[in-house]
């Protein structure tokens, strides 16, 4: 007997919210469907990454516009100096702790960049066929991995809300998980609508 | 016997905090670059790992020789 209606299944589903994608990975992407050479410590052997996600770029520009201002911050003082009378170069020893300072000064801010950097790079939001996987790296001493199954995720929705998010398209992704289990939040995530979707359609909403 | 507290000057003192600081800076460099090991552990990214073990050695590096330098002109 001629079979009415066959229910798609999961994996073929799973399977065809792949084939939709395109690979799109370089080191600065905020948001990668179907990720090329990207793997996570935790990945099973035949688990693909679906959906990569990143803070959108633009998120860095307060630090980036910070620390320029800092960069100058000494020359503002160079120019600054003789209207209020004060003159850093008086004393021959003090040079010699000028220099010093002065580098070391740019040390912490190089430093401070790459912090900065590395805060936004290895803040990674990772969807794949079973799971989500958050990685977080904050306050220099502090990573973070969490981890659920799709089948665990009761609701997904994001928002989007200020000029500046809704001009670029970006916002917030939040996956609310059975349970005492931990919720999951993609901050600042370039096209959070898309996101959404393909994790609803991957838990099968 | 009387003890010689004469380089205790205000730029002993300055100096010693200097280099300290300084120390503290190259800990801190091998705090992060520790941490991005870690982290290229848990995610691969194609060459991040690498480039960032490069930028904060130089780092270390320039640190360490701002040690010296200041341990030499100070």
């Amino acid at each position: 007997m001629a079979d009415i209606f066959i229910a798609p299944k999961q994996n073929e589903k799973k399977k065809n919210a792949n084939k939709t994608i395109e690979p799109c990975m370089n080191m600065l992407s905020s948001f990668c469907k179907n990720p090329q050479g990207i793997s996570f410590e935790i990945q099973k052997e035949d688990e693909s990454i679906i959906l990569f996600l990143r803070p959108h770029l633009l998120t860095n520009l307060p630090w980036i516009l910070f620390s320029i201002l800092l960069a100058f911050l000494p020359l503002g003082i160079k120019i600054l100096s003789p209207v209020f009378g004060i003159n850093f170069l008086s004393s021959g020893i003090f040079v010699h702790f000028l220099i010093t300072f002065i580098l070391l000064y740019y040390l912490i801010i190089f430093s401070y960049i790459l912090i900065s950097f590395l805060t936004w790079f290895y803040n990674i939001f990772i969807i794949t066929a079973d799971r989500i996987v958050d990685i977080n790296y904050s306050d220099i001493v502090v990573h973070n991995v969490s981890e659920t199954k799709l089948s665990h995720i009761e609701d997904v929705r994001y928002n989007q809300s200020g000029v500046i998010p809704t001009l670029f398209n970006y916002g917030n992704l939040f996956a609310q998980t059975a349970g005492t289990e931990e919720n999951f939040e993609a901050h600042s995530i370039p096209k959070p609508k898309e996101a959404t979707d393909v994790i609803s359609d991957l838990i099968g909403d | 016997m009387a003890i010689d507290f004469s380089f205790f000057q205000p730029v002993f003192l300055i100096k010693i905090i200097t280099l300290i600081i300084i120390g503290f800076y190259i800990i801190f460099t091998l705090v992060v670059f520790t941490q991005i090991k870690a982290m290229g552990e848990i995610i691969n990214i194609p060459h991040a790992s690498e480039i960032f073990k490069t930028i904060i050695l130089v780092n270390a590096i320039l640190a360490i020789s701002l040690f010296l330098f200041a341990v030499v002109i100070l």
